[in-house]
């Protein structure tokens, strides 16, 4: 690997990547209200059990490869900037599940159960990288229309045109005293962002990692298992999308 | 000396340099978002005024504050508490937010009972003004104030928010406006 790639390696694990899982972090967590004001959610320690699930189901499509950031052959700068990439991925997980969940209620329950179930789902079928991301796309965006566009019409205090359709469709139906407070209109902007650049930020996570002492070590994307092979090195890119 | 500028453009250039410049920023960053949620600021102001306090260099808007102090002393609470709030948007300022809270006691005091919705706002600013206080206790040299610190302001909020024998007391109504 020459010098460029390599710096753009350094910076792709220094900068874009912590920044972009920190971005969802704290965006995930934003709640505004319909006033504008601020609250910033600590997620539940449910969503730090399912933000493990989660980042396993990554691993083990072999969308995150551990050794691409964190391994001997690295030095103890690359190493801890790998443990901070890995570690920011875990709470911007947390966050993108905490901001597609209700906040509290039977609701709240339900969803947390349909992700458990999801993410085992994942972690036993263990698709290819590919697949991993494009169902993260296809369940997450059905996460955030069930909360931020059904739920948030169903409930919202002024009702409108979305409300009147949810509830034709629902005909018969009662809602009971199934409680929900919907979060402000912001909140979806600001959840919809998290979640594209979680989802970014995962598809941008390093495959190959770096050359050293002439050694490269590969990781089969669909296994997750690691083969070494020996021999130059000169020219690899580990951010080779290829 | 050309070595020494060699050397510094080498490490310029290098990773090494690249990689801790990265794990600075996102430290500074992480500190960042686990100060939002500790403190909670509930408007874009009081995250601004937050970062600037932590940094030392929040100011209040002195016009406003005067403004505000000028009401105060004309009795004039709510219009004193919306110019205390253009001064100190973020409510980080011990001085002003004690005048906040000192405007809900004056206002809640009456001779025959305490407005304990006043007072528990004015509480609250006290909260603020305690919690903004290096100290941790805030004394304003006022001559028009009878409580000069925010322990005797806290138990006057205390006190009148407790219904004890004493509220039943006469003489009360001869009382002096705190």
């Amino acid at each position: 690997m020459n010098a460029a790639a390599d710096r753009r390696a350094a910076w792709h694990e220094s900068f874009t990547l912590p920044l972009v899982f920190l971005t969802v972090t704290l965006l995930g967590g934003l709640r505004i209200d319909a006033d504008g004001g601020l609250r910033f959610l600590v997620p539940p320690l449910m969503a730090l059990v399912l933000a493990v699930m989660l980042v396993a189901a990554i691993y083990r499509a072999g969308a995150f490869v551990p050794a691409a950031l964190v391994h001997d052959t690295r030095s103890r700068l690359e190493n801890a900037g790998g443990l901070v990439v890995v570690a920011t991925m875990w709470t911007a997980a947390t966050q993108v599940v905490n901001t597609l969940t209700p906040e509290a209620g039977l609701l709240a329950f339900a969803v947390n159960v349909a992700w458990l179930v999801l993410f085992t789902n994942t972690l036993a079928v263990r698709p290819d990288r590919a697949r991993l991301l494009a169902s993260l796309l296809v369940v997450f965006g059905a996460a955030f229309v069930v909360k931020y566009v059904l739920l948030g019409a169903i409930y919202a205090p002024e009702g409108g045109a979305t409300r009147r359709v949810a509830l034709a469709l629902l005909e018969g139906v009662s809602l009971g005293t199934l409680a929900y407070a919907p979060p402000g209109p912001a909140t979806g902007y600001v959840a919809f962002v998290a979640v594209l650049l979680f989802l970014g930020g995962v598809a941008a996570l390093p495959r190959v990692p770096s050359r050293t002492a002439g050694t490269i070590v590969v990781a089969s994307a669909v296994t997750g298992a690691i083969v070494e092979v020996s021999g130059p090195s000169e020219g690899t890119d580990p951010y080779d999308r290829r | 000396m050309t070595d020494v500028l060699e050397t510094v453009g080498r490490f310029a250039r290098s990773t090494v340099l690249l990689r801790m410049l990265g794990l600075v920023s996102a430290g500074v960053y992480a500190a960042c978002i686990v100060w939002v949620h500790a403190v909670q600021p509930r408007t874009v102001a009081e995250v601004r005024g937050g970062v600037a306090a932590t940094v030392g260099a929040y100011t209040i808007d002195r016009p406003a504050f005067d403004d505000g102090l000028r009401a105060f002393r004309a009795d004039q609470f709510p219009e004193a508490r919306r110019a205390f709030g253009r001064a100190d948007p973020a409510g980080r300022d011990p001085m002003t937010q004690y005048y906040v809270a000192y405007s809900y006691l004056r206002e809640g005091w009456g001779r025959f009972y305490e407005d304990d919705a006043l007072y528990q706002q004015g509480a609250a600013a006290l909260q603020r003004a305690v919690a903004a206080s290096p100290g941790g206790v805030v004394t304003v040299d006022d001559p028009d104030l009878t409580l000069k610190s925010s322990d005797a302001l806290a138990e006057a909020f205390a006190r009148g928010q407790r219904r004890e024998p004493a509220d039943f007391n006469p003489l009360r109504v001869l009382g002096r406006r705190p």
